[in-house]
């Protein structure tokens, strides 16, 4: 028997849930730690490395840093300028920085932003984020964002 | 007039999905489910019939696309490729790349086709039965296809169906539809989680934006080594191959359709089992894996056929079969479209259309990928590292737009792309918690709906004929879960033994 009560009923199937999860885990941890000691190992395990060994420490917090860092920007510049740094930033993290690769970043962060910008802001007509670099250009009836 | 819409645009515009579907597939580790999700907010400027040539172009090009670096460089380009390099890439070496390309092409074409005319046939018949379910049935079904993950995660069952409460947990965050009030949620938070995390930034996340993640630990290195002998060819391709390959074509095929209903259940288990049962009918099974067309058919057709197959279980009762068509649930929400049982007699025009649209882009694909593979195949080089922030931004864009302009879902992409990254290294399958959390809410309607007017009686869910049918499979679901586990245990035992 469940009551279904109008005031609390919102916290029913949460909770019938929760309970679930829980006897599932208890189910995966003895299940495995029964398997580890099948073979002869200890019930409980010191966990294994989580990242990888000698892993990209740069790339990866890199990653990271950038993609709050943009959306923070992004509310604040408004969404082409944000872009066209942002993706340059993140070319440069992930193809270094030779002069080649620069230019390469350069070109790609330009054009990408400028296309997407256009594509869906103005031809599809989908709202950006905006800030102090966007324009509206009240004449022709758009915005670059 | 026309039951269906049809046009120069929607031409067009499948021709366009078709193609950058290719090129994601064909890039290892960008799938067809990124594609999906990454141009669907490029439909919203779209009417509903237009928008799904563009998705199901995306899907039907990032399916086959996968089939070139598996092929030539023995890497599947999506998952459900892994099979295609048993097979394709000795091919590839001995120097029949273009015939081992051809033939994958000609048998995904085949898999889709077959799956189209499956997706023809059964969803009026399941939509029909599913006309039938009051809520209790609706809320077992849901219960089934949790249950399926269960069975087909192999070797990771609890896992899987841990993955898949998980994700119903977090889809439940907000405002409960009946009584207005929040659970879940911190006061401060509740303005903008009024009904919890959008799907968008939360597939995008899992999928697109932790792939990232992981590929930036690993340092972004990509060294592709060019293959020169993959399209010079000594032995040529002629439709010849496909003699004797008739049975295992339509077999592999529906095999892929059968997987594909089956919710959250991948296309590699698809192209894995239809692989299997070809080397078991085989006649030299010997040489499957030694670069026989025979292993190629089968891995094609089948990862293809599962196109039409994933979405049989979404038209019919608005389960997605797997987390590409998951991605196009939000499509069908944006246009104020339920998919379900009443589906096709609502919308007889968008379901025409989704048939013709399916045909179309299988044709599409096939004159895109057959004639010009030579240069096609050269997608396979372009550098990861140049697309990931282009990539990242339309991601954003994505995000954005979900509800119309709210920078909170671009921060909930953020978060699931590190939960999808953490859940990697954890083991936990993201495609299960995605399965969860798209049906999490109507799990939970339907299960208040059926115990309110039982009067709180559990009992309620074993009252109906078609209920204890659903029973019947969850338990058969499981039980076939328990068993293969064993199975496996043993294998594994008996490897070890000796």
């Amino acid at each position: 028997m469940i009551q279904v009560v109008y005031s609390t009923e919102h916290w029913i199937v949460p909770i019938i849930t929760m309970g679930v999860l829980v006897v599932l885990l208890a189910a995966i941890i003895l299940t495995e730690g029964r398997a580890r000691v099948q073979e002869g190992k200890p019930f409980f395990q010191k966990p294994g490395r989580f990242f990888l060994e000698n892993y990209d420490k740069m790339k990866l917090w890199g990653t990271l840093l950038l993609f709050a860092g943009y959306i923070f920007a992004l509310d604040v510049i408004g969404f082409t300028v944000t872009s066209l740094i942002f993706v340059f930033l993140f070319n440069v993290l992930y193809t270094g920085t030779s002069k080649k690769a620069l230019i390469g970043s350069a070109v790609i962060a330009v054009v990408a932003s400028l296309l997407i910008s256009v594509m869906f802001g103005i031809v599809f007509n989908i709202t950006l984020p905006s800030g102090m670099c966007s324009i509206t250009f009240a004449d022709f009836g758009f915005t670059i964002y | 007039m026309l039951p269906f819409t049809i046009g120069i645009s929607q031409i067009l515009v499948a021709a366009m999905g078709v193609v950058v579907g290719i090129i994601f597939g064909a890039i290892p580790g960008m799938t067809a489910t990124m594609a999906v999700a990454v141009f669907l907010p490029l439909t919203y400027a779209y009417d509903l019939e237009t928008a799904l040539y563009l998705l199901l172009g995306l899907y039907v090009g990032g399916i086959s696309g996968g089939l070139i670096p598996a092929i030539l460089i023995n890497i599947p380009g999506t998952p459900s490729s892994i099979t295609t390099t048993f097979d394709g890439y000795p091919m590839a070496k001995r120097g029949a790349g273009e015939r081992a390309l051809k033939v994958g092409i000609v048998s995904s074409f085949v898999g889709g086709i077959i799956s189209l005319i499956a997706l023809a046939l059964f969803t009026p018949l399941l939509s029909a039965a599913a006309l039938k379910f009051s809520s209790v049935e609706k809320f077992l079904i849901i219960l089934f296809a949790l249950t399926v993950i269960a069975a087909l995660s192999k070797g990771q069952m609890l896992r899987g169906i841990f993955a898949g409460f998980f994700g119903v947990l977090i889809s439940l965050m907000g405002m409960f539809s009946v009584n207005n009030a929040y659970r879940m949620v911190p006061d401060f938070m509740r303005s903008k989680m009024q009904d919890g995390f959008q799907l968008l930034p939360v597939l995008i996340g899992l999928f697109a934006i932790s792939q990232i993640f992981e590929e930036a630990e690993e340092g972004m290195r990509f060294k592709v080594e060019k293959m020169d002998n993959g399209t010079s060819s000594t032995e040529k391709f002629s439709f010849a191959d496909f003699k004797g390959q008739g049975v295992n074509l339509i077999r592999s095929s529906l095999i892929g359709t059968f997987m594909g209903v089956l919710p959250g259940v991948g296309g590699s288990a698809a192209s894995i089992l239809a692989y299997a049962q070809a080397k078991n009918f085989s006649k030299h099974p010997e040489l499957l894996g030694t670069g026989a067309a025979e292993g190629l058919v089968a891995s094609e057709a089948s990862n293809n056929g599962l196109t039409g197959g994933a979405l049989i279980p979404l038209l019919s009762l608005g389960i997605p079969g797997d987390s590409t068509t998951a991605v196009l649930i939000s499509a069908f929400m944006l246009q104020g479209i339920q998919v379900g049982p009443l589906f096709i007699t609502q919308n007889p025009n968008t379901w025409n259309t989704i048939l013709v649209a399916l045909l179309l882009c299988n044709i599409i694909m096939f004159v895109c990928m057959f004639y010009p593979i030579k240069w096609i195949s050269k997608i396979i080089y372009i550098p990861r590292q140049r697309l990931y922030p282009v990539i990242i931004m339309i991601c954003i864009v994505g995000a954005y737009a979900t509800k119309n302009g709210r920078i909170f879902d671009v921060w909930a992409l953020l978060i699931f792309g590190i939960v999808g990254y953490i859940f990697g290294k954890i083991k936990i399958p993201a495609s299960c918690f995605l399965i969860g959390f798209i049906l999490g809410k109507d799990l939970e309607n339907y299960f208040i709906q059926s115990i309110s007017a039982s009067g709180g009686s559990l009992m309620v869910f074993f009252s109906r004929p078609i209920g204890w049918f659903i029973w019947l499979l969850i338990v058969a679901s499981v039980a076939y879960a328990l068993w293969d586990n064993a199975k496996d245990k043993k294998k594994k035992a008996a490897e070890a033994a000796q």
